[in-house]
C-alpha cells in the first residue's frame, strides 16, 4: 500500500489543527496500518515512529474486538489514564488506511478531543478534488 | 487439564499467522493490515496478535499467540510473551541473513528465554540448505544455548504439531524439576 504524497500533506496540516484547536493535546501522530509514521505535531518530547507502531497495533485490536462482539466497525479507541488519555481512530480512504492517534493531558476534554479527531478523520476520509 | 500459553515469533512473512492457522481448531484471530513497507513483497501484516486455540488428547489446551515480526512492534512482544511456558522463534533460510535474524530474536526475548522452554524452526531449507541447522546450533552455543532446531514447513500441520510438541516436553522436564 502506497500513501499518495496529497494525503500525507493533508494529515500534516489535520494534525496540526487538531493540536492547535483543542487544549491539553501533548501530540497528534498519523500512522499507516503497519505502524509508519506519515505525519505529527508535539508539544512535548515524543516519539512518533514509537506511538506510530503502538497506535496500529491498538486499532488493529480494536478492530478484531468490534468484530468479535458483533458491534460493527470500529471507529475510535479510548485509552483512560491518571494523566490523560489516549485516542486511535481508524481512517479509510479510498484504499488507502491510516490511524489516527491523539495523545491529550490531564487538562484536555475527553469529549471535545474525540469531537476533533473524529472530524480529523472525515477530512481524511473525504474525496479530494 | 493444564492451559499452556505458547507464544510464535520470528521475522516478517516467516509464517506465523500460517503456522498459527493450520493447526487453531478454532477461526485464528488475525490482525492483518495492509503492508506499506516496499521493502517487503508482502500484502499483509501482522500488527498486533495471531491467537489459535488447540486441544489435546488428554485436555490440556494450549493456547497460540503470534507476534508481530518487525521490531518497531518490540513492545507487543513484551506484552505477549508474558505468563507465555514456551517460545517458538521461526526464522526463514531464504531471508538474506537468517542468522541475523535468530540473533535478533534471542535478544529480543532475552529475559524470557532466561526461564522459559524455545524452540527454534527453520523454514525453507530445502531451497536454501545453507545455513545449516549445524550453523544455527553453532550461533546458539555461542551465547550460550542449546535449543531445539527442527526444519520446519509452517504450512504443513504436522511441522507446526512438531514443533509445539519439542516445547511440551521441555515444559514437562522443567515440571518435574520443579516438583518436589
Amino acid at each position: 500500500m502506497k500513501i499518495p504524497h496529497a494525503l500525507k500533506l493533508r494529515a500534516a496540516v489535520e494534525a496540526r489543527r487538531v493540536l492547535d484547536e483543542v487544549t491539553g493535546i501533548a501530540s497528534v501522530v498519523i500512522a499507516t496500518p503497519d505502524g509508519f509514521e506519515i505525519a505529527s505535531v508535539a508539544r512535548r518530547d515524543v516519539e512518533p515512529a514509537r506511538i506510530a507502531a503502538m497506535a496500529s497495533s491498538i486499532a488493529a485490536i480494536g478492530a478484531v474486538v468490534s468484530q468479535e462482539a458483533g458491534l460493527g466497525r470500529c471507529t475510535c479507541i479510548t485509552v483512560a489514564t491518571d494523566n490523560g488519555f489516549a485516542l486511535v481512530s481508524p481512517v479509510h480512504s479510498g484504499e488507502t488506511s491510516l490511524v489516527v492517534n491523539v495523545i491529550a493531558d490531564a487538562d484536555a476534554v475527553l469529549a471535545q478531543a474525540m469531537y476533533r479527531t473524529a472530524a480529523c478523520v472525515r477530512a481524511l476520509e473525504a474525496p479530494q478534488p | 487439564m493444564r492451559d499452556f500459553k505458547l507464544v510464535f515469533t520470528g521475522p516478517m512473512g516467516v509464517g506465523k499467522t500460517t503456522a498459527i492457522a493450520a493447526i487453531s481448531e478454532t477461526a485464528p484471530i488475525a490482525t492483518e493490515v495492509a503492508n506499506a513497507d516496499t521493502s517487503v513483497a508482502k500484502a499483509t501484516t501482522t500488527v498486533g496478535l495471531d491467537f489459535g486455540q488447540v486441544t489435546l488428547d488428554n485436555g490440556d489446551r494450549l493456547r497460540l499467540y503470534g507476534t508481530p515480526g518487525q521490531s518497531r512492534f518490540d513492545f507487543m512482544w513484551k506484552i505477549l510473551v508474558r505468563d507465555a511456558l514456551g517460545l517458538a522463534i521461526l526464522l526463514d533460510n531464504s531471508r538474506p541473513d537468517p542468522l541475523a535474524d535468530l540473533a535478533q530474536y534471542l535478544d529480543g526475548f532475552a529475559g524470557a528465554l532466561e526461564r522459559m522452554p524455545c524452540a527454534v524452526g527453520v523454514s525453507r531449507l530445502p531451497s536454501h540448505p545453507t545455513p545449516t541447522l549445524d550453523d544455527y546450533a553453532q550461533a546458539l552455543a555461542a551465547r550460550g544455548l542449546v535449543l531445539p532446531l527442527l526444519a520446519v514447513d509452517p504450512r504443513r500441520k504436522d511441522d507446526v504439531v512438531a514443533l509445539i510438541e519439542t516445547l511440551l516436553m521441555q515444559i514437562e522436564v522443567l515440571d518435574e524439576e520443579a516438583a518436589p
